[in-house]
């Protein structure tokens, strides 16, 4: 393969390449970094790029040996991630005047409570076994097939089913628990707080129910709730939505106080 | 020597066919106390292994443990509360750990041994047994409830969660 056809090519699958990489770090200093690095990792080793997996499938595994090696030595985020960083939130105006003015002067600062969706998400993944969180997110979002992502993450297909298995469970489960979209006995309803703060002359549940897993949640099935979560997922780019800007904010603002907690924590 | 060869064939496949069903098998003696069951399960190890050593999620699947806390790695110290008796917290040892084969943990009072046998079916036979006893065994044994069920449950729910995965796309 030419320079120029890779070039061609990266820059087809640099969106979703992104996107990925910061769904993993929740970091964007830390997916411009890993862009960076895989491209010029690819480029060194496009010579022995034989064609034998697609381009994105290789290039993504170059990426995800990279995000491994930066994500290796950091602890893992906690299940309540959001319950502690909202606590921080609630004890820190600069954070609410800044996403305030970012929702009143930024193109894309717009608050839609599916990109919340799509944004908790992110942060809760983040306290999953970091190969369970990188195989659901190359299968459910990104659409791997199991023999691709076996390797994508050099490992055998037998344990991205595991993966697969395991983490999807447990994500069930946790938002099973947590979110008040799809339970009613969820106890996290951070999407309409927050919608009604940033959207105060909006109807909260209306809004709410534009989202097509908000009106499956009465049949309670949780399997296809769970598949529902994850098209939201692949509808939108995190950096390119109409909300990225806030939601990067809020991400920013997450990963600062995860760090902090968990080093406060680490015994 | 012909003859010897034939008879042990036979009593391994006695054994292995007679211990693949899924039955707990109880064997008492005046010390010692050997609950075992063994089931065939069509997965590949490693989901089985990886199942038996991710020690958090284990009440997940696994309806007879009630929460296993710390690392079921080699050296390793887990706190394991069983169904058989929620309020007491077992404090055990990894004692062996060979990936895809074999796990040992346990106590002063005895230990629970898992083996995974490749066949070749495109999958393997679980066997797992527990030997408890000792010199004051005779003094507490009536108080130790039967394993079988217990037992019979545990490698129910590993086949059904293993096969699960397996069979998944």
């Amino acid at each position: 393969m030419t320079v120029e056809l890779f070039n061609q090519e990266f820059q087809g699958i640099l969106g979703q390449l992104k996107s990925f990489l910061l769904r993993i770090t929740a970091s964007v200093a830390d997916t411009e970094d890993l862009i960076h690095d895989t491209y010029l990792r690819a480029l060194d080793k496009l010579h022995t790029f034989r064609g034998e997996s697609s381009l994105k499938t290789w290039v993504f595994t170059i990426a995800s040996n990279l995000a491994k090696d930066n994500l290796r030595a950091q602890k893992r985020w906690v299940e309540n991630v959001t319950d502690i960083t909202k606590e921080a939130a609630l004890s820190n105006r600069e954070f609410f005047q800044e996403a305030m003015k970012i929702r009143m002067t930024s193109p894309n600062g717009q608050y839609e409570a599916r990109e919340h969706i799509a944004f908790c998400f992110t942060c809760i993944s983040k306290s999953l076994p970091l190969e369970q969180q990188l195989a659901l997110f190359l299968k459910e979002v990104y659409e791997f097939k199991v023999n691709e992502i076996a390797g994508i993450l050099g490992t055998t297909e037998a344990m991205v089913k595991y993966y697969l298995h395991t983490g999807r469970s447990k994500m069930i489960h946790i938002f099973e628990g947590r979110c008040a979209l799809i339970s009613k006995t969820g106890v996290c309803h951070q999407c309409s707080e927050l919608n009604g703060i940033f959207n105060p002359k909006q109807n909260t549940q209306e809004e709410l129910m534009k989202t097509e897993m908000v009106r499956a949640a009465e049949k309670g099935d949780k399997e296809h709730l769970f598949d529902l979560r994850m098209q939201v997922l692949k509808e939108i780019d995190p950096f390119e939505s109409q909300a990225s800007a806030l939601q990067l904010h809020h991400l920013e603002h997450n990963r600062e106080v995860m760090e902090k907690y968990l080093q406060k924590n680490e015994d | 020597m012909k003859q010897l060869i034939t008879f042990l064939t036979a009593m391994i496949m006695t054994t292995v066919l007679t211990a693949q069903n899924g039955k707990a098998k109880t064997v008492k003696t005046t010390f010692h106390r050997e609950t075992s069951v063994s089931i065939d399960i069509q997965s590949d190890p490693a989901i089985v292994w990886a199942l038996l050593t991710n020690a958090s999620d284990f009440p997940r699947w696994n309806s007879t443990v009630v929460s296993i806390e710390g690392q079921i790695a080699p050296g390793g110290k887990i706190k394991l509360k069983s169904t058989l008796d929620e309020k007491r917290t077992f404090k055990l040892k990894i004692k062996e750990f060979v990936p895809d084969q074999r796990l040992v943990w346990g106590d002063g009072q005895g230990n629970r041994v898992f083996t995974l046998i490749k066949n070749g079916n495109e999958g393997l036979t679980f066997s797992m047994s527990e030997k408890i006893g000792g010199a004051m065994f005779p003094m507490y044994a009536k108080m130790i409830p039967s394993f079988d069920q217990s037992f019979e449950q545990f490698a129910a729910d590993l086949k059904r969660e293993a096969e699960l995965i397996q069979s998944s796309k």
